[in-house]
């Protein structure tokens, strides 16, 4: 069996400081093989790629053993050598030369050439795509292709280099159907020519119309490795999910007042068809895969990114947003991915922070502003929030994190929405400056404000939810009630 | 041939091309002295300098970067050669050495600052900028240099070839000066073309981070545009100091917004990646002929700063646009669009392949 085998990983960790990305990762990829890696989000495989093409340097203990030969370290060009080839999603490409040039530029450099020869770019450009069987004008440049045709060049471009093993990260997420098709017959062909695909993708009915096993990461661990036959859709969701997380779980609330209404919502490109109403003191949680659309449709309705068609209405009144300063007038307040984490000016004092958003509210007619009205509305915060101590000049960066948590919220807060959209609240911070967040939010919506989570992590969502929104590839796919809800069930629903 | 034709019909430059012959064609309604030889020499000659510099330019605007310190840069060179040449030697040869070597470190200090320790260029060549221009004050006093040698002066009158000027029993030739732009225009189309520091300077324009990835020395490549630059910089200070027969170190003043406009006049754009010789030279011509056109129909200097910045401004807005219309264009979710499963398809496929 060993020697069938073009790369193995054996014990891979990785830390990053304060997280342990990585746990005893195993992976084998045979030659000529399609091989799935599969994992929620955040569950490892970007950092195992990054391990694999050399751009991080695993812990201690790691064993990689890549064509027979034991890597010790590896190094970006140690892994283009050996024959290892990621295309990224943005395929690293240059979108200004032209096919030609960008199949032969690796090859170009590798050679340390310090003249061109166009006729041998050509040449290397031609073989690479009579390799795939494919016709693309040499001399195009390459931001006039499809999206299609310039992945069909990265791949390309890796054959020149004798790719043994090609990475795709999310190859077939700018594809059309019969676009991927023909995706998948390149892909067959090149195994036949004994070359492995580590494929990544989130959608299922991609993987096993394709790959020829499955390699399954669960919040840095490795689950197993499982055949085709061994595996169904349900199976491999349960495989996927289940990170135990303890978050304390909110009792679930079924709320009957309508605030705030969303008809019809769609954007070219973003998002399609998204109708949900939001209820007084409720919490949605917003899920999906990154890349179904969460927050394009958040910036959507704060104006930050602003829809072609559908409506808004918020307290029966149809709304006009086409920026965040209308949003903010209305009532919908944004607060964007890790602004609850970074969103404080250390050096200010807690008092400067709170005020920035309201600038106005505390100004003279003048446009300065007035010391007694600032005081005021940030005691009144002080008080609310509960921040602690409760001295207004206190500088930022000396509160407790959780505290400072409180005084961000308090700055979003200070414009008074009935509607607050918070993305990715707790992304990257410890469980227990989670868990604060959590009850923030939680009395937030007690005291009557309606709030939307959008996150990717599937137990928080759990914990806080009222209702939980699934998104599929810029579409609803379920409203879930969040009573009893489990992992499994939204996963069934954003693959 | 065919080949070359269907690229530039498609380009930008046709379009630029276009323009060019269309305002030829207005100006010469109303003078018509504008399409004759001798004025149009006269428009080659008097523009040299700038034809030289836009080369320079055009591979910085490549990678995405910028040089407001090439008139100071010019102004430095010209003093330093006046001054090479009025008090120690009259050598032609050394007075070209003296003056592309000037030029050249002058660049280098410009790639050092924004390879090296990663200033933005903007910032690093206004930072230069006004250092060189303060010491050249310092050095002249802001007064010119005169008594140029007359091996020099002669040096500068030489032309080649003869050809009649219509209208007068004139004959006019083709000034040396002309053959330095042709040199750098084909040092520089050979360059970009045919040497992988080229290619590697349109590459970090289309994508640092890929070029990057691959393996480009991005630093080495920036070092290398800015000394280049600077070194075409020495080479039209020499030049222009040629055909003026004397060193005015306030002449350069504002020269910069004429190269960037010109360049970017060509189809360069500012936000790298996108530019050619080819179209380099239709823009400066164009950008020339505009202001010629300006002088021959008897309008008021002040017009020409303004249609300077009108053109800069514009061409500018197109790029911006065109590239934020491109942006719009690229999905960035993949809507579900076709509710028929992919996978019954695909798996059917799949198994009828395997048997």
């Amino acid at each position: 069996m060993a020697q069938n085998m073009f790369l193995r990983m054996h014990n891979v960790s990785k830390t990053f400081p304060g997280v342990k990305a990585l746990k005893n990762i195993d992976l084998e990829v045979e030659y000529g093989e399609i091989h799935a890696l599969i994992g929620e989000n955040g569950a490892g495989k970007s950092t195992l790629i990054k391990i694999l093409s050399g751009v991080y340097q695993p812990d201690e203990g790691a064993e990689i053993i890549i064509d027979g030969v034991v890597q010790k370290t590896i190094t970006p060009l140690d892994s283009l050598k050996r024959g290892i080839a990621v295309i990224y999603q943005d395929f690293s490409l240059f979108p200004n030369l032209s096919v030609a040039e960008n199949i032969a530029m690796v090859s170009r450099v590798e050679k340390r050439k310090k003249i061109v020869n166009w006729r041998e770019t050509n040449q290397i450009a031609r073989s690479a795509l009579a390799k795939l069987g494919l016709k693309i004008p040499l001399s195009k440049t390459l931001s006039e292709l499809s999206v299609a045709k310039q992945q069909l060049v990265a791949i390309a471009r890796a054959l020149v280099n004798d790719a043994k093993l090609i990475v795709m990260d999310e190859p077939t997420s700018a594809l059309s159907r019969g676009e991927v098709e023909s995706l998948f017959s390149i892909i067959r062909n090149l195994k036949e020519q004994g070359i492995s695909i580590l494929f990544i993708s989130h959608k299922l009915d991609e993987l096993f119309a394709i790959s020829d096993r499955f390699s399954i990461l669960r919040d840095g661990k490795y689950v197993g490795t499982f055949g085709e036959d061994e595996l169904d859709d349900d199976r491999l969701i349960s495989l996927m999910v289940g990170r135990k997380i303890e978050y304390k779980i909110f009792e679930k609330r079924t709320l009957v007042d309508p605030i705030f209404e969303v008809r019809n919502l769609s954007k070219a490109g973003n998002f399609k068809d998204i109708s949900f109403t939001l209820h007084r003191g409720e919490i949605l949680g917003i899920t999906g895969l990154v890349g179904a659309g969460r927050s394009e449709l958040a910036q959507a309705i704060f104006g930050l990114n602003p829809s072609d068609s559908g409506e808004l209405i918020l307290e029966g009144k149809r709304l006009q947003v086409n920026a965040p300063e209308q949003a903010v007038q209305h009532g919908i307040s944004y607060i964007p991915e890790n602004r609850l984490t970074e969103g404080l000016i250390l050096k200010k004092t807690m008092s400067d922070n709170i005020c920035l958003t309201v600038l106005k509210q505390i100004s003279s007619r003048h446009g300065l502003i007035e010391k007694e009205a600032q005081n005021k509305l940030v005691e009144k915060w002080i008080e609310e929030m509960h921040i602690r101590p409760n001295i207004p000049n206190m500088i930022a960066s000396k509160l407790s994190g959780g505290n400072q948590q409180r005084v961000v919220l308090s700055k979003w807060l200070a414009t008074d929405p009935k509607v607050l959209i918070v993305d990715e609240p707790t992304n990257g911070i410890d469980i227990g400056a989670k868990a604060d967040i959590h009850q923030l939010l939680r009395d937030l919506s007690e005291q009557g404000m309606s709030i939307i989570v959008i996150s990717s992590e599937l137990p928080e969502i759990l914990a806080i939810g009222d209702r939980v929104l699934v998104m599929r590839r810029g579409k609803i796919a379920a409203i879930l009630d969040g009573k009893n809800l489990t992992q499994e069930e939204i996963m069934k629903e954003a693959l | 041939m065919n080949n070359i034709f269907s690229q530039i019909k498609r380009s930008k430059e046709m379009g630029i091309l276009a323009i060019l012959v269309v305002i030829s064609i207005i100006i010469s309604a109303f003078n018509s002295s504008f399409l004759t030889f001798g004025n149009l020499l006269d428009v080659v000659k008097s523009n040299i300098v700038l034809g030289i510099m836009s080369m320079g330019m055009l591979l910085v605007l490549l990678t995405g970067g910028i040089d407001v310190s090439i008139a100071s840069v010019i102004s430095a060179v010209t003093v330093i050669i006046g001054r090479f040449m009025v008090d120690y030697s009259s050598n032609i040869f050394l007075i070209f050495l003296v003056g592309v070597v000037a030029g050249s470190l002058m660049g280098l200090i410009n790639g050092l600052l924004i390879a090296k320790l990663k200033i933005p260029p903007i910032v690093a060549t206004l930072g230069t900028m006004s250092v060189i221009f303060g010491l050249v004050l310092y050095l002249t006093n802001g007064n010119w240099i005169t008594g140029i040698p007359q091996n020099f002066i002669d040096f500068g009158r030489v032309t080649i070839g003869q050809f009649p000027v219509a209208g007068s029993d004139r004959i006019q030739g083709i000034p040396i000066q002309f053959l330095f732009l042709l040199f750098a225009i084909a040092l520089t189309w050979f360059i970009l073309k045919y040497t992988m520091i080229g290619r590697g300077i349109y590459a970090i324009g289309g994508n640092r981070d890929s070029a990057e990835r691959i393996g480009m020395n991005s630093e080495n490549i920036t070092l290398f545009i800015y000394t280049y630059e600077g070194f075409l910089i020495g080479l039209a200070g020499v030049v222009h100091t040629s055909i003026m027969r004397q060193v005015d170190p306030n002449a350069f003043i504002g020269f910069e917004i004429q190269v960037i406009a010109a360049v970017v006049l060509g189809g360069a754009s500012v936000l790298g990646g996108y530019g050619s010789v080819s179209g380099t030279i239709i823009g400066v011509s164009l950008f020339c002929i505009i202001n010629n056109g300006l002088i021959l129909m008897h309008i008021p200097t002040f017009w020409q700063k303004i249609v300077v910045g009108v053109v800069l401004i514009t061409s500018i807005s197109f790029d911006v646009i065109q590239k934020r219309m491109h942006d719009k264009k690229n999905i960035r979710v993949d809507i579900d669009e076709s509710e028929s499963s992919f996978k019954r398809l695909s798996v059917v496929q799949k198994s009828t392949s395997q048997a």
